[in-house]
């Protein structure tokens, strides 16, 4: 009788264990995929932080493009911070490439002004916005790698079941999109 | 589950040959990588004399690449993907990659990309590296005057002077993992310590109901190799260490280096 419990609690401690170890490995995942998001969300909101230095400056020499300025302005304002759900994901994509749009149709008006395309304070936001965008690139790219990472995790077995228990779920990833493929050359 | 872990890895490996178009890190590590061949052997040489040196000296690892196809990448994305392929800087993130497309009969212009590392992006600014293009190799390449020496020594002057300024010192290690190995380990031996309890109490009942002599414990010696089995595995990221530690007489290799995207392109 005494050996069938030692038995039993053996058995208990290396489900235990199992569980232990999953959970943390799970919850070690997850901190990945967190910070990747908060990666992306800090590229998007400096790009955001960008836009009015940016519209500020064109303005001074092509105040009549005011429609195309206003557009990239109403398609600014990056959101609240989310949780990287699915919904979410597709959501903030959408709205991040409507401001892509809008400010590469920016970055085509200027082309017809010399004196603004010479400005060097024009050329160093230009500069900054490059470097934005690749940040935005890069973010995303390792956002999609952890989530990948966290999904496989989250939905083989056995650890899904510890994930069901926990209620720990898939996260969205980002699709290419058309908008980031046609990233503007800088040509000097 | 730890044991997973290499069947993981080579499940992964397919994905890993999908990056083929970026190519392999030079062996033996070198920091100027002039595969156009646009440098002479002495340029070629004494550059890497100077950029080794810096490496030595402040940690900074300055990469000079060439390359007559971006194989359809941007030119930053490019960089990146070698950047992060090779680990170019520490763990600090100190890497500095100067990439250059060189020009062809197909595409008739030079593409220059200046890759800062995240841990460089407060000395070298997007703004500041855009500036080395425009106005510091701008003038040696503009007008198809290619002169890609110029442009190169001017440019890893003016990154050394900047970079050094941040970022001077020896490299050290710190492995983010113990942490979290050590709290698994608490909570392992917490369960231990009960199952032991457990089991040490029902025996003393067992002993004394009995009589008997003391050996309780000699019996348990399968539960110590249980525990040894368990311990193996808490000794993951031991490959990080490895990079930087053999530094000879030449350059000691890349240290692991990521980089975010930051940094500065242009077209001539």
């Amino acid at each position: 009788m005494k050996k069938s419990l030692i038995i039993i609690l053996a058995v208990v401690a290396v489900i235990v264990m199992w569980i232990v170890g999953s959970y943390n490995k799970l919850v070690r995942g997850e901190e990945n995929v967190n910070n990747a998001w908060a990666q992306v969300e800090t590229a998007y909101q400096r790009r955001a932080d960008l836009i009015p230095n940016l519209v500020a400056t064109v303005k001074g020499y092509a105040a009549h493009e005011s429609e195309t300025l206003e557009n990239v302005v109403r398609a600014r304002g990056y959101g609240n911070t989310t949780q990287p759900t699915e919904e979410n994901v597709a959501a903030i994509q959408q709205q991040e490439s409507a401001i892509s749009s809008a400010l590469s149709r920016l970055l085509v008006v200027v082309e017809a002004y010399p004196e603004l395309k010479a400005n060097e304070n024009f050329k160093d936001l230009q500069a900054q916005l490059e470097g934005t965008e690749n940040r935005i690139a890069v973010a995303r790219n390792n956002y999609n790698d952890a989530a990948k990472a966290w999904n496989t995790q989250v939905r083989s077995f056995p650890s899904n079941i510890i994930a069901g228990i926990f209620g720990f779920e898939k996260k969205g990833y980002f699709k290419a999109d058309e908008a980031a493929a046609a990233a503007p050359v800088v040509a000097f | 589950m730890k044991r997973l872990f290499p069947l993981l890895f080579l499940l992964l490996t397919p994905l890993a040959v999908a990056w083929a178009e970026i190519p392999d890190p030079p062996s033996p590590p070198r920091l100027v990588n002039d595969f156009v061949g646009v440098f002479t052997p002495a340029q070629r040489d004494s550059l890497e004399t100077v950029l080794v040196a810096f490496d030595d000296s402040t940690s900074n690892q300055i990469c000079v690449v060439t390359v007559t196809t971006l194989d359809g990448l941007d030119v930053s994305d490019y960089a990146v993907r070698l950047g992060n392929k090779w680990g170019i800087g520490s763990h600090r993130n100190n890497g500095l990659l100067l990439l250059f497309k060189t020009r062809t009969g197909e595409e008739d212009w030079i593409d220059v990309n200046i890759q800062v590392g995240k841990g460089l992006e407060g000395a070298i600014p997007d703004v500041y590296a855009s500036r080395i293009i425009r106005n510091i190799m701008g003038p040696h390449l503009r007008d198809r005057r290619d002169d890609y020496w110029r442009a190169t020594t001017a440019a890893c002057e003016e990154l050394m002077k900047l970079a050094s300024g941040e970022i001077s010192e020896p490299r050290d290690g710190v492995d983010e993992d113990d942490v979290a190995n050590a709290i698994a380990a608490f909570f392992t031996f917490l369960i231990f310590a009960f199952v032991i309890y457990r089991i040490v109490r029902s025996f003393k009942k067992f002993n004394n109901r009995y009589g008997g002599g003391s050996g309780g414990g000699s019996s348990f010696g399968g539960g110590g190799s249980f525990g040894g089995g368990w311990s193996s595995g808490s000794s993951s990221g031991g490959g990080w260490s490895s990079g930087g530690s053999s530094s000879g007489g030449g350059f000691g290799g890349f240290g692991g280096g990521s980089f975010g995207g930051g940094g500065a392109s242009g077209r001539f």
